[in-house]
Protein backbone atom coordinates (compact mmCIF):
# COMPACT_ATOMS: atom_id res chain seq x y z
CA UNK A 1 0.00 0.00 0.00
CA UNK A 2 0.99 3.25 -0.58
CA UNK A 3 0.27 6.39 1.67
CA UNK A 4 -0.40 9.38 -0.27
CA UNK A 5 1.75 12.03 1.15
CA UNK A 6 1.36 15.88 -0.21
CA UNK A 7 4.57 17.48 1.50
CA UNK A 8 7.84 15.87 0.12
CA UNK A 9 10.88 17.40 -0.77
CA UNK A 10 14.75 16.04 -1.06
CA UNK A 11 17.03 17.58 1.37
CA UNK A 12 19.25 19.68 -0.75
CA UNK A 13 21.71 18.86 1.83
CA UNK A 14 22.61 15.26 0.83
CA UNK A 15 23.65 15.37 -2.13
CA UNK A 16 26.84 14.47 -2.18
CA UNK A 17 26.90 10.72 -0.98
CA UNK A 18 25.09 9.07 -4.82
CA UNK A 19 24.62 6.21 -2.96
CA UNK A 20 21.53 7.28 -0.34
CA UNK A 21 19.24 10.59 -0.17
CA UNK A 22 17.18 12.09 2.63
CA UNK A 23 13.74 13.05 1.83
CA UNK A 24 11.00 14.66 4.03
CA UNK A 25 7.36 13.44 3.34
CA UNK A 26 4.84 14.99 5.90
CA UNK A 27 7.36 15.54 8.49
CA UNK A 28 8.83 12.16 8.35
CA UNK A 29 12.24 11.54 7.53
CA UNK A 30 13.45 9.17 5.09
CA UNK A 31 16.54 7.86 3.54
CA UNK A 32 16.70 6.10 0.03
CA UNK A 33 19.55 3.70 0.25
CA UNK A 34 20.81 2.06 -3.40
CA UNK A 35 21.85 -1.80 -3.77
CA UNK A 36 25.29 -1.38 -2.22
CA UNK A 37 23.99 0.96 0.67
CA UNK A 38 21.53 -1.17 1.46
CA UNK A 39 24.03 -4.10 1.95
CA UNK A 40 25.98 -1.98 4.71
CA UNK A 41 23.47 -0.87 6.02
CA UNK A 42 22.06 -4.93 6.48
CA UNK A 43 26.08 -5.30 7.98
CA UNK A 44 25.41 -2.43 9.81
CA UNK A 45 22.20 -3.36 11.99
CA UNK A 46 23.73 -6.89 12.52
CA UNK A 47 27.00 -5.64 13.77
CA UNK A 48 28.23 -5.53 17.65
CA UNK A 49 28.76 -1.94 17.88
CA UNK A 50 25.69 -0.38 15.80
CA UNK A 51 22.92 -1.35 17.99
CA UNK A 52 24.29 0.22 21.47
CA UNK A 53 25.11 3.61 19.77
CA UNK A 54 21.41 3.64 18.74
CA UNK A 55 20.15 2.67 21.88
CA UNK A 56 22.09 4.80 23.80
CA UNK A 57 20.80 8.11 21.56
CA UNK A 58 24.59 8.60 20.39
CA UNK A 59 23.12 8.11 16.49
CA UNK A 60 19.95 9.07 15.64
CA UNK A 61 16.91 7.14 15.47
CA UNK A 62 16.66 4.63 12.60
CA UNK A 63 14.61 1.68 11.45
CA UNK A 64 13.85 -0.10 7.91
CA UNK A 65 11.07 0.64 6.49
CA UNK A 66 8.82 -1.62 3.56
CA UNK A 67 10.43 0.52 0.35
CA UNK A 68 7.03 -0.03 -1.40
CA UNK A 69 5.16 2.05 0.71
CA UNK A 70 7.19 4.92 -0.44
CA UNK A 71 7.68 4.38 -3.59
CA UNK A 72 5.81 7.48 -4.10
CA UNK A 73 7.98 9.67 -2.36
CA UNK A 74 11.41 8.35 -2.63
CA UNK A 75 11.04 7.17 -6.23
CA UNK A 76 10.92 3.09 -6.98
CA UNK A 77 15.18 3.03 -7.67
CA UNK A 78 16.07 2.48 -3.99
CA UNK A 79 16.68 -1.03 -2.13
CA UNK A 80 15.77 0.29 1.14
CA UNK A 81 14.93 3.08 2.66
CA UNK A 82 15.09 4.08 6.16
CA UNK A 83 13.04 6.43 8.85
CA UNK A 84 15.18 8.59 10.91
CA UNK A 85 14.33 10.11 14.06
CA UNK A 86 13.39 13.72 13.48
CA UNK A 87 15.62 16.67 14.97
CA UNK A 88 14.02 19.13 16.65
CA UNK A 89 15.56 22.10 14.72
CA UNK A 90 18.10 21.78 12.39
CA UNK A 91 21.61 23.64 13.08
CA UNK A 92 24.79 24.30 11.33
CA UNK A 93 28.60 24.11 13.07
CA UNK A 94 29.16 27.82 12.39
CA UNK A 95 26.09 28.18 15.27
CA UNK A 96 27.82 26.03 17.64
CA UNK A 97 30.13 27.70 20.55
CA UNK A 98 33.50 25.94 21.41
CA UNK A 99 32.46 23.57 23.49
CA UNK A 100 29.69 22.32 21.13
CA UNK A 101 31.72 21.74 17.86
CA UNK A 102 34.62 19.98 20.98
CA UNK A 103 32.19 17.77 22.30
CA UNK A 104 29.91 17.06 18.62
CA UNK A 105 33.95 16.21 17.49
CA UNK A 106 34.46 13.85 20.24
CA UNK A 107 31.50 11.79 19.85
CA UNK A 108 32.19 11.65 15.97
CA UNK A 109 35.74 10.23 17.35
CA UNK A 110 33.88 7.87 19.50
CA UNK A 111 31.80 6.53 17.16
CA UNK A 112 34.62 6.34 14.39
CA UNK A 113 36.42 4.22 17.27
CA UNK A 114 33.32 2.15 18.12
CA UNK A 115 33.08 1.34 14.15
CA UNK A 116 36.68 0.73 13.40
CA UNK A 117 36.67 -1.89 16.09
CA UNK A 118 33.95 -3.73 14.79
CA UNK A 119 35.74 -4.07 10.90
CA UNK A 120 33.28 -0.83 9.89
CA UNK A 121 34.53 2.84 9.56
CA UNK A 122 32.92 5.93 8.03
CA UNK A 123 33.56 7.48 4.37
CA UNK A 124 33.51 11.01 5.45
CA UNK A 125 34.39 12.91 8.76
CA UNK A 126 32.32 15.83 8.40
CA UNK A 127 30.73 18.25 11.29
CA UNK A 128 27.96 18.05 9.21
CA UNK A 129 27.27 14.71 10.40
CA UNK A 130 25.98 15.69 13.64
CA UNK A 131 23.47 17.36 14.97
CA UNK A 132 21.72 18.02 18.65
CA UNK A 133 19.13 17.07 20.51
CA UNK A 134 19.09 20.17 23.31
CA UNK A 135 22.60 20.19 24.62
CA UNK A 136 23.02 16.38 23.28
CA UNK A 137 25.15 15.67 20.61
CA UNK A 138 23.53 12.96 17.97
CA UNK A 139 25.08 11.57 14.95
CA UNK A 140 23.03 11.64 11.90
CA UNK A 141 24.76 10.76 8.69
CA UNK A 142 24.15 6.71 8.96
CA UNK A 143 24.49 6.37 5.24
CA UNK A 144 28.18 7.03 6.17
CA UNK A 145 28.71 3.75 7.56
CA UNK A 146 30.66 0.85 5.48
CA UNK A 147 33.22 -1.90 5.97
CA UNK A 148 36.13 -1.01 6.36
CA UNK A 149 38.78 -2.25 4.00
CA UNK A 150 41.99 -3.80 5.79
CA UNK A 151 45.09 -1.14 5.67
CA UNK A 152 43.13 1.67 4.62
CA UNK A 153 43.14 4.81 6.61
CA UNK A 154 40.00 7.01 7.35
CA UNK A 155 38.85 8.58 4.04
CA UNK A 156 37.21 11.41 6.66
CA UNK A 157 39.87 12.50 7.75
CA UNK A 158 40.63 15.92 5.93
CA UNK A 159 36.99 16.31 6.27
CA UNK A 160 37.55 16.14 10.29
CA UNK A 161 40.48 18.79 10.14
CA UNK A 162 38.62 20.92 7.91
CA UNK A 163 35.61 21.41 9.83
CA UNK A 164 36.29 20.28 13.59
CA UNK A 165 40.05 20.17 14.40
CA UNK A 166 41.00 23.03 12.98
CA UNK A 167 37.98 25.65 14.04
CA UNK A 168 38.79 24.45 17.40
CA UNK A 169 42.52 25.33 17.11
CA UNK A 170 41.86 28.51 15.76
CA UNK A 171 40.02 29.53 19.28
CA UNK A 172 41.69 27.36 21.57
CA UNK A 173 45.42 28.26 20.02
CA UNK A 174 44.68 31.77 18.96
CA UNK A 175 41.34 33.18 20.60
CA UNK A 176 39.90 33.67 17.14
CA UNK A 177 36.39 32.76 16.83
CA UNK A 178 35.80 30.11 14.06
CA UNK A 179 31.86 30.45 13.36
CA UNK A 180 32.60 33.35 10.45
CA UNK A 181 35.50 30.89 8.94
CA UNK A 182 32.85 28.06 8.92
CA UNK A 183 30.25 29.90 7.84
CA UNK A 184 32.13 31.19 4.98
CA UNK A 185 33.69 27.65 3.56
CA UNK A 186 31.14 24.81 3.10
CA UNK A 187 33.94 22.74 3.06
CA UNK A 188 35.41 24.38 5.98
CA UNK A 189 39.39 25.64 6.37
CA UNK A 190 42.27 24.05 4.08
CA UNK A 191 45.45 23.29 5.80
CA UNK A 192 47.00 25.21 3.49
CA UNK A 193 45.24 28.10 4.77
CA UNK A 194 45.53 27.04 8.57
CA UNK A 195 49.46 26.94 7.96
CA UNK A 196 49.87 30.56 7.58
CA UNK A 197 48.10 31.26 10.55
CA UNK A 198 50.68 29.20 12.71
CA UNK A 199 54.11 30.74 11.98
CA UNK A 200 57.08 31.01 14.06
CA UNK A 201 56.41 29.36 17.83
CA UNK A 202 52.76 28.78 17.14
CA UNK A 203 54.06 25.89 14.82
CA UNK A 204 54.63 24.20 18.09
CA UNK A 205 51.25 24.72 19.77
CA UNK A 206 49.63 20.95 20.52
CA UNK A 207 48.56 19.76 16.70
CA UNK A 208 49.94 21.97 14.82
CA UNK A 209 52.85 20.46 13.77
CA UNK A 210 51.64 17.00 12.31
CA UNK A 211 47.23 18.48 11.86
CA UNK A 212 48.02 21.33 10.49
CA UNK A 213 52.18 22.11 8.85
CA UNK A 214 52.73 18.09 8.40
CA UNK A 215 49.25 17.90 6.51
CA UNK A 216 49.52 21.00 4.29
CA UNK A 217 52.75 19.71 3.23
CA UNK A 218 52.34 16.24 2.50
CA UNK A 219 49.16 17.35 0.44
CA UNK A 220 51.31 19.54 -1.58
CA UNK A 221 54.00 16.88 -2.08
CA UNK A 222 51.34 14.39 -3.08
CA UNK A 223 48.75 15.77 -4.73
CA UNK A 224 49.74 14.13 -8.22
CA UNK A 225 49.17 11.03 -6.48
CA UNK A 226 45.81 9.04 -6.97
CA UNK A 227 44.29 8.71 -3.82
CA UNK A 228 43.43 5.00 -4.44
CA UNK A 229 47.31 4.19 -5.63
CA UNK A 230 48.66 5.87 -2.49
CA UNK A 231 45.84 3.75 -0.48
CA UNK A 232 47.56 0.98 -2.44
CA UNK A 233 51.30 2.28 -1.25
CA UNK A 234 49.70 2.31 2.25
CA UNK A 235 48.78 -0.98 2.44
CA UNK A 236 51.82 -2.11 0.78
CA UNK A 237 54.25 -0.55 3.36
CA UNK A 238 51.60 -2.03 6.42
CA UNK A 239 49.42 0.54 7.59
CA UNK A 240 46.66 -1.44 9.48
CA UNK A 241 43.54 -1.25 11.46
CA UNK A 242 45.32 -0.96 14.68
CA UNK A 243 47.02 1.94 13.14
CA UNK A 244 44.16 3.70 11.79
CA UNK A 245 42.93 3.17 15.63
CA UNK A 246 46.18 4.50 17.31
CA UNK A 247 45.47 7.86 14.66
CA UNK A 248 41.72 8.21 16.24
CA UNK A 249 42.94 8.05 19.76
CA UNK A 250 45.40 10.40 19.33
CA UNK A 251 42.93 12.94 17.88
CA UNK A 252 40.70 12.10 20.69
CA UNK A 253 43.70 12.71 23.28
CA UNK A 254 44.28 16.04 21.45
CA UNK A 255 40.66 17.44 21.20
CA UNK A 256 40.02 16.62 25.08
CA UNK A 257 42.40 18.91 25.90
CA UNK A 258 41.72 21.81 23.38
CA UNK A 259 39.96 24.87 25.93
CA UNK A 260 38.72 27.81 24.46
CA UNK A 261 40.79 31.24 24.79
CA UNK A 262 37.94 33.83 24.58
CA UNK A 263 38.15 37.12 25.15
CA UNK A 264 36.46 37.91 28.27
CA UNK A 265 32.91 39.87 27.09
CA UNK A 266 30.71 42.53 28.48
CA UNK A 267 27.81 39.94 28.11
CA UNK A 268 29.33 37.42 30.16
CA UNK A 269 28.61 39.86 33.17
CA UNK A 270 25.39 40.80 32.28
CA UNK A 271 22.96 39.37 35.05
CA UNK A 272 25.34 40.81 37.55
CA UNK A 273 25.96 44.00 36.18
CA UNK A 274 22.53 44.65 34.23
CA UNK A 275 19.72 47.34 35.87
CA UNK A 276 17.24 45.38 36.73
CA UNK A 277 15.68 45.53 40.71
CA UNK A 278 14.77 42.27 42.45
CA UNK A 279 11.26 43.75 41.49
CA UNK A 280 11.77 44.54 37.82
CA UNK A 281 13.06 40.48 37.60
CA UNK A 282 10.38 39.20 39.29
CA UNK A 283 7.54 40.86 37.61
CA UNK A 284 9.37 40.03 34.27
CA UNK A 285 9.21 36.45 35.48
CA UNK A 286 5.54 36.59 36.07
CA UNK A 287 4.73 37.99 32.96
CA UNK A 288 6.86 35.65 31.01
CA UNK A 289 5.53 32.69 32.52
CA UNK A 290 1.77 33.46 32.24
CA UNK A 291 2.66 34.05 28.66
CA UNK A 292 3.86 30.55 28.25
CA UNK A 293 1.12 29.09 29.88
CA UNK A 294 -1.19 31.45 27.89
CA UNK A 295 -2.72 29.04 25.39
CA UNK A 296 -1.54 24.73 25.33
CA UNK A 297 1.95 24.20 25.84
CA UNK A 298 4.11 25.30 22.76
CA UNK A 299 6.10 23.35 20.56
CA UNK A 300 9.05 25.53 19.85
CA UNK A 301 10.16 28.74 21.60
CA UNK A 302 12.53 31.12 20.29
CA UNK A 303 14.29 33.13 22.67
CA UNK A 304 16.31 35.84 20.95
CA UNK A 305 19.32 37.65 22.71
CA UNK A 306 18.88 34.70 25.32
CA UNK A 307 22.31 35.93 27.47
CA UNK A 308 22.49 33.51 29.97
CA UNK A 309 19.50 31.74 29.23
CA UNK A 310 17.48 32.63 32.20
CA UNK A 311 14.37 32.73 30.40
CA UNK A 312 15.07 30.20 27.95
CA UNK A 313 15.00 27.75 30.71
CA UNK A 314 11.83 29.18 32.19
CA UNK A 315 10.22 28.52 28.82
CA UNK A 316 11.61 24.96 28.49
CA UNK A 317 9.44 24.30 31.75
CA UNK A 318 6.58 24.52 29.62
CA UNK A 319 7.83 23.90 26.09
CA UNK A 320 8.72 21.08 24.26
CA UNK A 321 11.80 22.57 22.46
CA UNK A 322 13.59 25.97 22.99
CA UNK A 323 16.07 27.68 20.61
CA UNK A 324 18.10 30.33 22.88
CA UNK A 325 19.98 32.64 19.90
CA UNK A 326 22.71 34.76 21.58
CA UNK A 327 25.46 36.55 19.23
CA UNK A 328 27.79 36.34 21.65
CA UNK A 329 29.88 33.07 21.39
CA UNK A 330 31.69 32.88 24.68
CA UNK A 331 28.33 33.80 26.30
CA UNK A 332 26.79 30.72 24.64
CA UNK A 333 29.63 28.27 25.69
CA UNK A 334 28.96 29.55 29.26
CA UNK A 335 25.08 28.88 28.56
CA UNK A 336 26.16 25.18 26.99
CA UNK A 337 28.00 24.19 29.79
CA UNK A 338 25.74 25.40 32.60
CA UNK A 339 22.90 23.54 30.57
CA UNK A 340 25.08 20.70 30.19
CA UNK A 341 25.27 20.41 34.36
CA UNK A 342 21.76 20.75 34.98
CA UNK A 343 20.97 17.88 32.44
CA UNK A 344 18.72 20.52 30.80
CA UNK A 345 17.66 18.41 27.41
CA UNK A 346 15.19 20.83 26.12
CA UNK A 347 17.04 23.80 25.57
CA UNK A 348 19.33 24.34 22.00
CA UNK A 349 22.06 27.35 22.17
CA UNK A 350 22.98 29.01 19.22
CA UNK A 351 25.51 31.44 18.12
CA UNK A 352 23.59 34.00 15.74
CA UNK A 353 23.37 37.75 15.48
CA UNK A 354 20.15 38.94 14.64
CA UNK A 355 21.20 41.83 12.96
CA UNK A 356 23.16 39.25 10.55
CA UNK A 357 21.45 35.85 10.92
CA UNK A 358 23.41 32.56 9.31
CA UNK A 359 22.41 32.78 4.72
CA UNK A 360 21.77 29.75 3.11
CA UNK A 361 25.05 28.55 2.38
CA UNK A 362 26.65 25.38 -0.03
CA UNK A 363 25.63 24.82 -3.62
CA UNK A 364 23.33 26.67 -4.74
CA UNK A 365 22.93 28.72 -1.27
CA UNK A 366 20.05 25.76 -0.06
CA UNK A 367 22.61 23.00 0.72
CA UNK A 368 22.81 24.42 4.13
CA UNK A 369 19.63 26.29 4.74
CA UNK A 370 18.96 30.26 5.92
CA UNK A 371 18.37 30.54 9.69
CA UNK A 372 14.88 32.20 8.83
CA UNK A 373 13.92 29.25 6.37
CA UNK A 374 14.28 26.80 9.59
CA UNK A 375 11.26 26.94 11.19
CA UNK A 376 9.03 29.82 12.85
CA UNK A 377 8.24 29.49 16.90
CA UNK A 378 5.00 29.16 18.24
CA UNK A 379 6.62 31.72 20.57
CA UNK A 380 9.26 34.06 20.55
CA UNK A 381 10.88 36.10 23.57
CA UNK A 382 12.54 38.84 22.62
CA UNK A 383 13.50 40.39 26.18
CA UNK A 384 15.77 43.49 26.05
CA UNK A 385 16.88 43.37 22.73
CA UNK A 386 14.89 45.36 20.80
CA UNK A 387 17.06 48.21 22.00
CA UNK A 388 20.11 46.76 20.68
CA UNK A 389 18.98 46.42 17.18
CA UNK A 390 17.17 49.10 16.89
CA UNK A 391 19.94 51.91 18.41
CA UNK A 392 22.45 49.63 18.56
CA UNK A 393 22.26 48.58 15.06
CA UNK A 394 20.02 51.37 13.20
CA UNK A 395 17.24 48.83 12.39
CA UNK A 396 14.24 50.80 11.72
CA UNK A 397 11.56 49.94 14.50
CA UNK A 398 9.07 49.01 12.34
CA UNK A 399 11.20 46.41 10.77
CA UNK A 400 12.74 45.16 14.04
CA UNK A 401 8.93 44.74 14.97
CA UNK A 402 8.12 43.24 11.39
CA UNK A 403 11.31 40.73 12.13
CA UNK A 404 10.01 39.46 15.21
CA UNK A 405 6.91 38.75 14.20
CA UNK A 406 7.85 37.00 11.39
CA UNK A 407 9.71 34.67 13.76
CA UNK A 408 6.16 33.21 14.91
CA UNK A 409 4.33 30.92 13.15
CA UNK A 410 0.36 32.55 12.00
CA UNK A 411 -1.24 33.22 15.24
CA UNK A 412 1.60 32.37 17.67
CA UNK A 413 3.16 34.82 20.42
CA UNK A 414 5.15 37.63 20.59
CA UNK A 415 7.00 38.41 24.39
CA UNK A 416 8.80 41.34 23.77
CA UNK A 417 10.23 43.77 26.20
CA UNK A 418 10.58 47.35 24.98
CA UNK A 419 13.36 49.51 26.79
CA UNK A 420 12.84 53.18 26.94
CA UNK A 421 14.65 56.11 26.20
CA UNK A 422 15.40 57.16 29.19
CA UNK A 423 16.55 53.78 30.83
CA UNK A 424 20.11 53.53 31.67
CA UNK A 425 20.85 50.95 29.61
CA UNK A 426 19.38 52.49 26.79
CA UNK A 427 20.82 55.94 27.54
CA UNK A 428 24.28 53.90 27.06
CA UNK A 429 23.40 52.88 23.80
CA UNK A 430 22.02 56.36 23.16
CA UNK A 431 25.35 58.19 23.91
CA UNK A 432 27.39 56.00 21.00
CA UNK A 433 25.16 57.61 18.73
CA UNK A 434 24.12 61.16 17.43
CA UNK A 435 21.95 62.87 19.16
CA UNK A 436 18.55 62.70 17.56
CA UNK A 437 19.14 60.32 15.62
CA UNK A 438 16.21 57.90 16.62
CA UNK A 439 13.19 60.16 16.77
CA UNK A 440 10.76 57.25 16.49
CA UNK A 441 12.23 55.44 19.21
CA UNK A 442 9.29 55.93 21.74
CA UNK A 443 7.49 53.35 23.42
CA UNK A 444 4.12 55.12 22.30
CA UNK A 445 5.69 54.60 18.83
CA UNK A 446 6.78 51.11 19.52
CA UNK A 447 3.20 50.46 20.60
CA UNK A 448 1.51 51.52 17.66
CA UNK A 449 4.12 49.31 15.66
CA UNK A 450 3.04 46.35 17.74
CA UNK A 451 -0.40 46.75 17.07
CA UNK A 452 -0.47 47.33 13.82
CA UNK A 453 1.21 44.06 13.08
CA UNK A 454 -0.44 41.78 16.03
CA UNK A 455 -3.26 41.73 18.64
CA UNK A 456 -2.04 42.94 21.69
CA UNK A 457 -3.38 41.01 24.31
CA UNK A 458 -1.78 41.93 27.88
CA UNK A 459 1.28 44.86 28.78
CA UNK A 460 2.45 45.85 32.21
CA UNK A 461 5.63 48.31 33.03
CA UNK A 462 7.71 46.80 35.37
CA UNK A 463 7.82 48.40 38.70
CA UNK A 464 11.19 50.70 37.69
CA UNK A 465 8.95 52.41 35.10
CA UNK A 466 11.03 52.29 32.18
CA UNK A 467 10.17 49.02 30.88
CA UNK A 468 6.92 47.76 29.15
CA UNK A 469 6.37 44.23 28.69
CA UNK A 470 4.02 43.02 26.19
CA UNK A 471 2.35 39.59 24.74
CA UNK A 472 0.86 39.68 21.64
CA UNK A 473 -0.99 37.30 18.88
CA UNK A 474 0.85 37.76 15.86
CA UNK A 475 -1.97 38.02 12.81
CA UNK A 476 -4.55 37.80 15.14
CA UNK B 1 48.67 20.23 -14.10
CA UNK B 2 45.16 22.27 -13.68
CA UNK B 3 44.28 22.31 -9.84
CA UNK B 4 40.98 20.47 -10.11
CA UNK B 5 42.58 17.61 -11.41
CA UNK B 6 44.46 16.76 -8.29
CA UNK B 7 44.14 15.05 -5.74
CA UNK B 8 44.09 16.75 -2.06
CA UNK B 9 43.17 13.78 -0.28
CA UNK B 10 46.61 11.66 -1.03
CA UNK B 11 48.42 13.66 1.35
CA UNK B 12 45.71 13.59 3.90
CA UNK B 13 46.15 9.76 3.76
CA UNK B 14 49.95 9.34 4.54
CA UNK B 15 49.80 12.20 7.53
CA UNK B 16 47.54 9.97 9.03
CA UNK B 17 49.84 7.16 9.85
CA UNK B 18 52.20 9.96 11.55
CA UNK B 19 49.96 10.67 13.92
CA UNK B 20 49.36 6.87 14.57
CA UNK B 21 52.50 7.17 16.50
CA UNK B 22 55.95 5.28 16.52
CA UNK B 23 54.74 2.58 14.35
CA UNK B 24 52.93 4.58 12.33
CA UNK B 25 56.19 6.72 11.13
CA UNK B 26 57.47 3.66 10.15
CA UNK B 27 54.90 3.14 7.94
CA UNK B 28 55.02 6.20 6.38
CA UNK B 29 59.26 6.14 6.16
CA UNK B 30 58.52 2.62 4.30
CA UNK B 31 56.00 3.98 1.97
CA UNK B 32 58.38 6.72 0.91
CA UNK B 33 61.89 4.21 0.97
CA UNK B 34 60.01 2.01 -1.16
CA UNK B 35 59.09 4.92 -3.73
CA UNK B 36 62.96 6.02 -3.55
CA UNK B 37 63.84 2.71 -4.87
CA UNK B 38 61.47 2.31 -7.39
CA UNK B 39 62.15 5.68 -9.49
CA UNK B 40 66.17 4.30 -9.00
CA UNK B 41 65.15 1.00 -10.50
CA UNK B 42 63.13 2.85 -13.01
CA UNK B 43 65.97 4.70 -13.45
CA UNK B 44 68.07 1.48 -14.46
CA UNK B 45 65.97 0.18 -16.57
CA UNK B 46 65.38 2.78 -18.51
CA UNK B 47 69.47 3.57 -19.32
CA UNK B 48 70.15 -0.08 -19.95
C1 LIG C 1 20.05 43.07 27.74
S1 LIG C 1 20.46 41.38 27.40
C2 LIG C 1 18.91 40.55 27.65
C3 LIG C 1 19.05 39.11 28.07
C4 LIG C 1 17.75 38.37 28.32
N1 LIG C 1 16.93 38.28 27.14
C5 LIG C 1 16.99 39.04 29.45
O1 LIG C 1 15.94 39.62 29.18
O2 LIG C 1 17.44 38.95 30.58
C6 LIG C 1 20.62 41.43 25.65
C7 LIG C 1 21.28 40.17 25.07
O3 LIG C 1 21.04 40.22 23.68
C8 LIG C 1 22.23 39.90 23.01
N2 LIG C 1 22.20 40.58 21.72
C9 LIG C 1 22.39 41.89 21.48
N3 LIG C 1 22.33 42.12 20.16
C10 LIG C 1 22.12 40.93 19.56
C11 LIG C 1 22.00 40.52 18.21
N4 LIG C 1 22.11 41.38 17.20
N5 LIG C 1 21.81 39.21 17.95
C12 LIG C 1 21.71 38.31 18.95
N6 LIG C 1 21.83 38.65 20.24
C13 LIG C 1 22.04 39.94 20.55
C14 LIG C 1 23.35 40.38 23.89
O4 LIG C 1 24.56 39.69 23.62
C15 LIG C 1 22.77 40.11 25.26
O5 LIG C 1 23.14 38.85 25.75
Amino acid sequence: MTIPHTDVRTDPGSFRDPANRVFYADGEVLRGLDARAARDWRALSASDFFPPLLAAGKVCGTEAVEPARFAAVAGAQWAAVLRHERIPFVSHPYEWSFGMLRDAALLHLEILRAALTAGFTTKDGSAYNLQWRGVEPVFIDVGSFEPARDGEPWAGYRQFCQTMLYPLLLTAHLGVDFQPWLRAQVDGIPPEQMRRLFTGVRRLLPGVPTHVHLHSAMQQRNADAASGEVREQLRGAGFSRELALAAVRRIERLVRRLRPRHVRSHWADYQRTCSYSAADRAAKERFVELALTAAGPPRLVLDLGANDGRYARLAARYAGYVVAVEQDPAVVDELYAALRADEQRRVLPLVLDLADPSPGGGWRGVERAAFATRGRADLVLALAVVHHLAIGRNVPLAQVVDQLADACLPGGRLVVEFVHPEDPMARRLLANKPAGLFPDYRPDEFARLLAARCRVERRVELPGGTRTLYQAVVGG
Amino acid sequence: MHLAYLDAGSGSLIVQAVVGGVAGAAVAAKLYWRRLTARYRRQRTDRS
